[in-house]
C-alpha cells in the first residue's frame, strides 16, 4: 500500500513539473532588444526575464520593425549598411538585404511602402518592400531620425533632429510637401487624432503640428529633452520618454493632459508594450532594460548589451 | 555581462554632459558627446591602468635614473592631449563619417562593402576572432607606415620629435608632432576602411593594444624571454629601435604590438641590450622643449628638408 501511494505522489509531482514546464514554454513569449554599440540583438523570455542568445549583426543597428504580413521582422544596421530580416517567432536570421545607412524604418499603413532614414547620409529612402527596390531617395538636411505615417498612407513625416524641422513627403505623387521649424532637436513623430505629434529633445514639450501646413498649433510640456512617444495599444495613452530629465510621461491621448510620470533613469529610449500593461522600455546608457509597472510605478530591470536602442515583444513566440 | 567603462560613461553622459547641452541648448550634439564620454573613460583608464603597472615597473627595475625628470611632463601632456581630450573624438567622428560616405555609396551602387565578415561570413557571431584578425592587419599596416615615416627625409623631420626622447618613459608612446599624427590617421583609416573596421565594438581590446604600445616604452628592465619576445613587442625589444645609434632610415623594430613583421621582413634585432635612447640628429628643442617647442622643431626640420629638396632639384 505504501510503495502505490509512494508511486502516486511521484507521478501526481512528475503530472506537476511536466504541467508547469510545459505552461512556462508555452506563456513565454519574446523580446527582442537592439544593442547598437554591441552590434547584437539581445533574445529575451518575456516570462523567465532571462537572455537566450544574442544574433550577431555587422555594425551597429538601430531600430526594428515588423513587416506587415507578420512574417518577417527587419532590423536596420546603419553602419553595416544592411537591413536583416529575422523570423519573429524565433530569431532565426532569413536573409540580409545591402540598404544604405538604415537608421530608422517604417512601413506605409497600406503596406505600400517601406519608407527608410538615414540618418547619417542624410537622405530619406523610399522603397518597395516586396522588392526591396528604390523608388526614390529625398535628402534630408540634417539628420532625419524617426518618422510617421498619415494613417491614410499618403504621407510621412520625418524628423530633421540637426534642423529643427520636420518634413512631409507625399508618398502618391513622391514630392515633399513642406519642411517646418517644429522646434529644437525633433525626434519622435507619432499621427494622433489628425495631428502629428513630435517629440522635441532640445527643450521639454511635444509639438503639435497641423499635418496640412506644418505649423505647430499647441505644445505639450512633459519633461527635460522630450525624446520619443509611442501610443498605448488601447490608444488611451502617449508614452512620453524624457531624455535629459530621466522620465517617462503619461499623456491622456484624448484630452492630451499630463496624467503621470515615472523617473526611468539611464537615458529611456523606445517603449515596447506587454499583454499586461507592463512597459520594456530601453535604457541607453545603462546597458539594461526596464520593465515599467504603471498601476505601481516600480520598474524590473534586464541586462542587455551596449546602448540598447531598439525593442520589439512577440508574446505569441515560444521560442527557439 | 556589464561592460563598467560603458556604464562609467552614460553615468557621465546623463549626468554631467546632458544637463550641461541642455542648458546650453546643444541637445542636437547629444549623440556625439556620448561617443566624447566613452572615448573619455576608456581614454582616461587606459591611462590609469597604464599608470598603475609601468610606474611600480619603472621603479622596481629602472633602467635609467635621472635628476631632473621635466622632459618627462611634456610627454604626460601629449598622453592625455591624445587618449583623453578631443583629439580620439575627432578622428573617430572623422572616420566615421568617411566610413558611412564610402559605404553607402558603395552600398547604393550594387556592391558590397569591405567587411571581414562578408569575405569569410562563418566570423559573424565569433568577435573575438575577429578582432584579432583586424589587429593583425592594422599592426602589420602600421609597420610599413612606421618604417616608411624612417625612410622619407621629410616625414623623419616629423617623427623624429617621438625620437628626440632622451628620457624614454611609457608616457612617451603619444609623444608624436601632430603632422605625423595625422599622417598616421589617414594611413590608418585608409586601411580602416578599406578592410571594414568596426570602430566601436572592441573598446576594450583597443585599451589591452594601446597598453602594450605604452609598455613597450617603459624604462624598465623588462624582457618576455626568449619566446615571448617573439610573440610580443617587450620594453626591451622596443628600446633598441629608439636607440641613439638607430635613428632615421638605420633603425629596426618597427613593430608596435606584433614583432613578426619584423622578423618577416628582416628587420628584427634581438641582440641589442637596453641602449641609451634620443636623436643625435635632431635639435634640443625636440628633446627638451615644451610641447609647442617641439611642435616648431618638428616644422623647422621638415621646412628645412623641403628647402634642400628645392635646391637639389
Amino acid at each position: 500500500m505504501r510503495f502505490r501511494i509512494g508511486i502516486v505522489v511521484i507521478l501526481m509531482l512528475t503530472l506537476t513539473l511536466l504541467r508547469h514546464g510545459v505552461s512556462s514554454a508555452l506563456a513565454g513569449g519574446l523580446a527582442f532588444v537592439v544593442n547598437s554599440n554591441s552590434a547584437s540583438i539581445s533574445v529575451i523570455d518575456m516570462s523567465t526575464r532571462k537572455e537566450l542568445r544574442r544574433i550577431p549583426t555587422l555594425r551597429e543597428p538601430h531600430h526594428l520593425m515588423l513587416s506587415p504580413d507578420g512574417k518577417s521582422l527587419l532590423v536596420g544596421d546603419t553602419a553595416g549598411n544592411q537591413i536583416m530580416f529575422l523570423d519573429p517567432a524565433t530569431g532565426d536570421v532569413q536573409r540580409r538585404v545591402a540598404v544604405a545607412d538604415p537608421y530608422q524604418l517604417g512601413f506605409s499603413p497600406d503596406g505600400k511602402f517601406l519608407v527608410v532614414n538615414g540618418l547619417a547620409r542624410n537622405q530619406i529612402d523610399v522603397y518597395e518592400p516586396a522588392t526591396m527596390t528604390l523608388i526614390k531617395r529625398f535628402p534630408a538636411a540634417s539628420t532625419p531620425s524617426h518618422l510617421a505615417f498619415s494613417p491614410d498612407s499618403r504621407t510621412v513625416f520625418v524628423s530633421l533632429q540637426g534642423s529643427d524641422k520636420l518634413t512631409a513627403i507625399d508618398l502618391t505623387s513622391m514630392n515633399p510637401s513642406w519642411t517646418e521649424p517644429v522646434g529644437p532637436t525633433p525626434a519622435g513623430v507619432l499621427w494622433l487624432h489628425g495631428k502629428v505629434l513630435v517629440a522635441d529633445m532640445g527643450d521639454d514639450y511635444v509639438a503639435v503640428v497641423d499635418p496640412a501646413s506644418g505649423h505647430v498649433v499647441d505644445k505639450l510640456v512633459t519633461g527635460k529633452g522630450a525624446h520619443n512617444l509611442f501610443l498605448s495599444p488601447d490608444n488611451r495613452i502617449v508614452w512620453v520618454n524624457n531624455r535629459a530629465g530621466g522620465t517617462t510621461t503619461a499623456v491622456d491621448a484624448e484630452t492630451m493632459k499630463v496624467l503621470r510620470s515615472y523617473s526611468i533613469p539611464g537615458g529611456p529610449d523606445d517603449i515596447a508594450f506587454a499583454p499586461n500593461g507592463d512597459l520594456w522600455i530601453t535604457r541607453r546608457f545603462a546597458e539594461k532594460v526596464a520593465i515599467l509597472h504603471p498601476e505601481t510605478g516600480d520598474f524590473e530591470t534586464i541586462d542587455v548589451g551596449r546602448s540598447p536602442h531598439g525593442i520589439w515583444l512577440n508574446p505569441a513566440a515560444r521560442g527557439p | 555581462m556589464d561592460d563598467p567603462f560603458d556604464l562609467i560613461a552614460g553615468w557621465l553622459h546623463e549626468t554631467l554632459l546632458i544637463p550641461l547641452l541642455y542648458a546650453l541648448g546643444l541637445m542636437r550634439w547629444e549623440e556625439i558627446a556620448h561617443g566624447w564620454a566613452l572615448f573619455a573613460v576608456y581614454g582616461a583608464v587606459q591611462v590609469v591602468a597604464t599608470l598603475a603597472i609601468c610606474m611600480p615597473l619603472e621603479r622596481w627595475r629602472p633602467i635609467e635614473r635621472w635628476n631632473d625628470k621635466s622632459a618627462i611632463g611634456v610627454d604626460v601632456f601629449y598622453t592625455v592631449l591624445s587618449r583623453v581630450g578631443v583629439l580620439p573624438l575627432v578622428t573617430f567622428v572623422l572616420f566615421y563619417q568617411a566610413q558611412v560616405a564610402l559605404n553607402g555609396w558603395i552600398t547604393d551602387h550594387g556592391w558590397i562593402p569591405p567587411m571581414l565578415e562578408r569575405v569569410v561570413p562563418a566570423l559573424l557571431g565569433h568577435s573575438l576572432l575577429t578582432f584579432a584578425i583586424y589587429a593583425v592587419i592594422l599592426d602589420c599596416a602600421d609597420y610599413w607606415r612606421h618604417r616608411v615615416s624612417h625612410q622619407l627625409r621629410w616625414w623623419w623631420a616629423l617623427h623624429s620629435v617621438h625620437h628626440a626622447q632622451r628620457q624614454m618613459t611609457f608616457w612617451s608612446d603619444d609623444r608624436n608632432h601632430l603632422l605625423d599624427d595625422l599622417i598616421a590617421f589617414v594611413w590608418f583609416g585608409v586601411i580602416a576602411l578599406a578592410i571594414g573596421v568596426p570602430p566601436m565594438q572592441f573598446p576594450v581590446l583597443v585599451l589591452v593594444l594601446r597598453f602594450i604600445e605604452s609598455l613597450s616604452h617603459a624604462n624598465a628592465r623588462v624582457s618576455f624571454g626568449v619566446v615571448g619576445e617573439r610573440l610580443l613587442v617587450s620594453p626591451r625589444f622596443h628600446r633598441a629601435h629608439h636607440g641613439v645609434l638607430a635613428y632615421g632610415p638605420r633603425s629596426c623594430n618597427f613593430g608596435a604590438v606584433l614583432p613578426w613583421w619584423d622578423m618577416l621582413f628582416r628587420t628584427a634585432d634581438f641582440s641589442r641590450e637596453y641602449v641609451a635612447t634620443g636623436d643625435p640628429s635632431g635639435d634640443e628643442a625636440a628633446a627638451t622643449g615644451s610641447w609647442l617647442a617641439q611642435q616648431r622643431s618638428g616644422l623647422r626640420r621638415l621646412w628645412s628638408v623641403l628647402a634642400l629638396g628645392r635646391r637639389a632639384a
